[in-house]
């Protein structure tokens, strides 16, 4: 490019060239932000006045010693995942299983299932809750079944499944054609050996199938786990949070206290303590994920 | 024996287009709602309109001025997605090409904010963003997805060009190309399948984002999202539903269209993106 710099200054440049933009765009969105967050959590700062005062650790302690709130949110987000990541996992399984024998209506299906992954979950949120609030006083009016006159919103425990099951509703697409990628790899012969071995459909999905599918399986509960460890939005719409105040999740908190409650110091400690909760999950995942990978 | 095994098989057709459409009944009631005027809606939910009321339409297209918040989606997604195709494929290629400890610390440094979620330093990112005058405007909006969207996208494009044959770049080099011609006339048209995966995934993100515009946008009327102007329009009329349920409609209509027309090659990159993730 440059004659004058020689080969190797030439090699560098360019190397500086094609990498330097990508550097700075991660730097802006991540590296200095995070900086400024750990800076901040060592604060207390409303955010308006223009002396924030440092008070070391005392945001960690108090998060830990005395923050109801943040003990709730954690529970709520500990219950929620735990039951997305099981639930859409063996939801998936099993439609990809029926969608996966070849009927004549696979691809309509597929697109079905698909469809609410594309939709904005906050809009899903809204949409339901219009479900819940007036569709089912509606379908209660005209089949007389009592399940459509609890109050899905309004309960605590209600209001918690219903999230639960807008979640599953609008992602269960994305999970289904993972599986049904996964099950296209697993070969027919194996299936039919299997058959001939006098297997029954059960333990054929035991011991054929479902091994088969562990790449897939892997997958799903990481995306599962990152995704639901970090949900927001379809409360936000669904219940803000209500009834009660029992349905904020530890996103949804820190959301609360940076931006509502203006407490930008103690809220940016949580954030951080998130990422902390984040990154060892993601780490005993991938050195789990590893060793299982050694033995195949 | 066979007999009995059609009639299964037909059984479970039937079946699972039933429960295909009761999943989608929700988006139906949405739909069905939203041509209703509100004491329709009131008395109740499930039957259908008795007249189409198109007025909802109108009034909600005027009252959130949708022509506009389109083309602001339009500009935040195509100008993100842009900058992150360009700004990550070529650092991923020249970081898969060259053998050094920079290089490989640079590729580090590049995937590791893939674990920092988004909720965790939000806070910073508005106060960055305010700083560098990047907030209430579309473009700004724009740019700061190159830095989002990078992580994944060299993650994917690198592990691509690997496993491109190194002698594809010297014959090029041979030919008298280097440098950026070299990339975008040799190398970049290879990477066409992957680009199309990360342009799937991404627009789906980016189109339905919600946090960072509703962080960032503050309110101002010219930077707003389709999702955010639905968001607070609900909030401004919590009973009136049959508009909420226009405006819903309206916000999704894009999405559901394009996936019509493209359902394959989105379910294909979904899935593609998922696997190399």
């Amino acid at each position: 490019m440059f004659k004058f710099l020689g080969r190797k200054g030439n090699d560098k440049l360019e190397f500086g060239l094609f990498t330097i933009p990508v550097i700075i765009c991660i730097a802006v969105a991540f590296y200095i932000p995070f900086f400024m967050t750990i800076r901040y959590s060592l604060m207390e700062w409303n955010g308006i006045s223009s002396s924030p005062k440092f008070v070391g650790l005392e945001n960690y302690k108090q998060i830990f010693m005395g923050d109801a709130n943040f003990a709730q949110a954690s529970w709520f987000t500990i219950k929620y995942t735990v039951l997305y990541i099981v639930l859409i996992n063996v939801i998936a399984i099993l439609l990809a299983l029926l969608l996966n024998m070849k009927l004549k209506t696979t691809t309509w299906l597929r697109a079905a299932f698909f469809i609410p992954y594309i939709l904005s979950l906050v809009i899903v949120g809204f949409i339901w809750k219009f479900i819940f609030m007036q569709g089912f006083e509606s379908l209660g009016k005209s089949t007389g079944w009592g399940i459509f006159e609890l109050s899905w919103l309004g309960d605590p425990k209600l209001a918690f499944i219903s999230i639960l099951l807008v979640s599953i509703w609008q992602s269960v697409g994305f999970y289904l054609v993972i599986y049904i990628a996964g099950l296209q790899s697993v070969p027919d012969d194996l299936k039919e050996a299997a058959v001939v071995d006098g297997a029954g459909p059960i333990r054929r999905f035991f011991n054929i199938t479902l091994p088969l599918l562990a790449p897939s399986i892997t997958i799903s509960v990481f995306m599962a786990l990152t995704n639901s460890i970090k949900v927001f939005d379809v409360i936000l719409s669904l219940t803000a949070g209500g009834p009660g105040g029992t349905t904020y999740s530890v996103a949804y908190d820190i959301y609360r206290d940076t931006f509502q409650n203006n407490l930008f110091g103690y809220g940016t400690a949580k954030a951080i303590v998130l990422f902390v909760v984040v990154l060892v999950i993601t780490i005993i995942q991938l050195t789990l994920f590893k060793r299982r990978e050694v033995e195949a | 024996m066979k007999n009995r095994k059609t009639i299964g098989r037909i059984i479970l057709e039937i079946v699972m287009f039933l429960a295909s459409l009761l999943f989608l009944y929700p988006l139906f009631l949405a739909i069905n709602n939203s041509f209703k005027s509100f004491g329709e809606v009131m008395r109740d939910v499930i039957a259908l309109p008795e007249k189409l009321m198109l007025e909802n339409y109108s009034y909600v297209w005027k009252f959130i001025d949708y022509p506009k918040l389109f083309t602001n989606n339009l500009v935040i997604t195509v100008l993100g997605l842009a900058g992150i195709v360009f700004v990550s494929s070529i650092a991923a290629y020249k970081l898969a090409r060259t053998k050094s400890r920079w290089s490989i610390l640079i590729y580090m440094l590049c995937i590791m904010p893939m674990l920092i979620p988004f909720q965790s330093i939000m806070l910073s990112v508005v106060q960055l963003a305010n700083q560098l005058n990047l907030s209430e405007s579309t473009v700004g909006l724009g740019l700061l997805y190159w830095g989002f969207g990078a992580p994944l996208a060299v993650f994917i494009y690198h592990g691509f060009v690997k496993g491109i044959p190194k002698e594809i770049d010297e014959s090029a080099t041979i030919d008298g190309a280097s440098g950026f011609r070299l990339y975008f006339s040799v190398i970049f048209p290879l990477l066409k399948s992957v680009t199309t995966t990360i342009v799937i995934i991404d627009v789906m993100w980016i189109w339905n984002d919600f946090l960072l515009p509703l962080l960032l946008v503050n309110g101002s009327p010219d930077t707003k999202t389709l999702t955010l102007a639905a968001y607070t329009f609900v909030g401004q009329y919590t009973s009136d539903w049959q508009y909420a349920m226009t405006a819903m409609v309206m916000a999704v209509l894009p999405s559901i269209v394009v996936f019509m027309f493209l359902q394959k090659y989105i379910v294909k990159g979904v899935v593609a993106g998922a696997v190399k993730g």
